[in-house]
């Protein structure tokens, strides 16, 4: 896990690193409501500097879906 | 620090082709923002200088408000401004000991007034959030507000509608912040306005008058003032602004 994206996502579910994994989803986080995936949105631009489409944002409900709308926007997280 | 410049600014006014609406959408005009206004009455839109854009519109539609507003996003890119001033002043006692068939406050009057004042702002800042929040617009919401909000005797409704526009203020500055989307709400007390001349007698004006600190009715520039205050300070956020010479004090 790419320990920049771990540390926004722990940051904006406050989880601890640890915690963030490439299967964890919306399920699995309480706190993971609609209001959140706002923050979750304004801290991805902010932090890789783009745009997420309404497309993306709905696509973006797990970890792995993340990782993956992050890569198709060009974003390079490493391996 | 993000300052919204009122002269790059896409603003909309609601109800804003006469009175206080009118002098709010003059005020931004005048500060050179791109104004538009909707409004119920045609003749007042047909009247409107050609600073201005005008279209004709019910706020409590939900399908008209928008399609006014995807116009106004296709001439100008954005809304960065809306200004919910549309509304419609309603007096009935809630108890009329003179009235024994119809003693108590109509129902179906109660609804209209509720939804000329209160629905009509869920349906317009619904309708322009959107978009604000699909374009990335970091924009403003000011609602108007009154008062009548703190509750006055013989506005049962809409006192009530404007204690909701303001909780609803509230609520959307919280929800709205994350983005960047900001909103407000203008609370105006007695205003010299011909409708305020009209609905009052002079009596009632003087004695007002006598209760305000400031001893005088407010001018609507004074409206339009405080409304681009808020607009313009990128730090106000979820604030109900009393513009009331100290009334409530």
């Amino acid at each position: 896990m790419n320990q920049r994206l771990a540390s926004l996502l722990a940051e904006v579910f406050g989880l601890r690193q640890e915690q963030i994994v490439l299967t964890l989803t919306k399920d699995d986080v309480a706190v993971w409501d609609s209001l959140k995936q706002m923050d979750l949105v304004v801290s991805l631009e902010r932090e890789f500097d783009l745009v997420l489409d309404i497309p993306d944002i709905v696509r973006m409900n797990s970890v792995s879906s993340i990782v993956e709308t992050l890569a198709l926007k060009g974003v390079d997280l490493g391996a | 620090m993000l300052i919204l410049e009122l002269d790059q600014s896409v603003a909309l006014v609601t109800g804003g082709a006469k009175g206080l609406g009118f002098a709010i959408a003059t005020y931004l005009a005048g500060k050179g923002s791109k104004v538009s206004v909707v409004d119920l009455d045609a003749e007042a839109i047909a009247a409107l200088p050609p600073s201005m854009d005008g279209y004709v519109l019910d706020v409590t539609s939900r399908a008209d408000a928008k399609t006014v507003v995807n116009e106004i996003i296709q001439r100008h890119g954005r809304i960065d401004i809306l200004v919910n001033n549309a509304g419609v002043i309603f007096s009935e006692p809630f108890v009329n000991i003179m009235n024994p068939k119809g003693m108590m406050h109509d129902y179906e009057r109660f609804r209209r007034s509720i939804t000329a004042n209160l629905d009509s702002v869920f349906i317009m800042t619904s309708s322009v959030v959107e978009k604000m929040v699909t374009l990335r617009t970091k924009g403003v919401v000011v609602s108007i507000s009154s008062i009548s909000a703190c509750g006055n005797e013989g506005q049962t409704a809409y006192s009530a509608a404007k204690a909701g526009v303001n909780a609803m203020t509230r609520t959307w500055s919280k929800e709205l912040g994350r983005m960047g989307i900001r909103c407000n709400a203008v609370a105006p007390g007695f205003i010299d306005t011909p409708s305020t001349r009209s609905a009052l007698n002079e009596s009632i004006i003087k004695h007002i008058q006598s209760n305000t600190p400031l001893r005088r009715l407010g001018h609507a520039e004074e409206v339009a003032q405080a409304v681009a205050s808020v607009i313009t300070n990128d730090f106000i956020n979820g604030v109900v602004l009393d513009v009331n010479g100290g009334l409530t004090i």
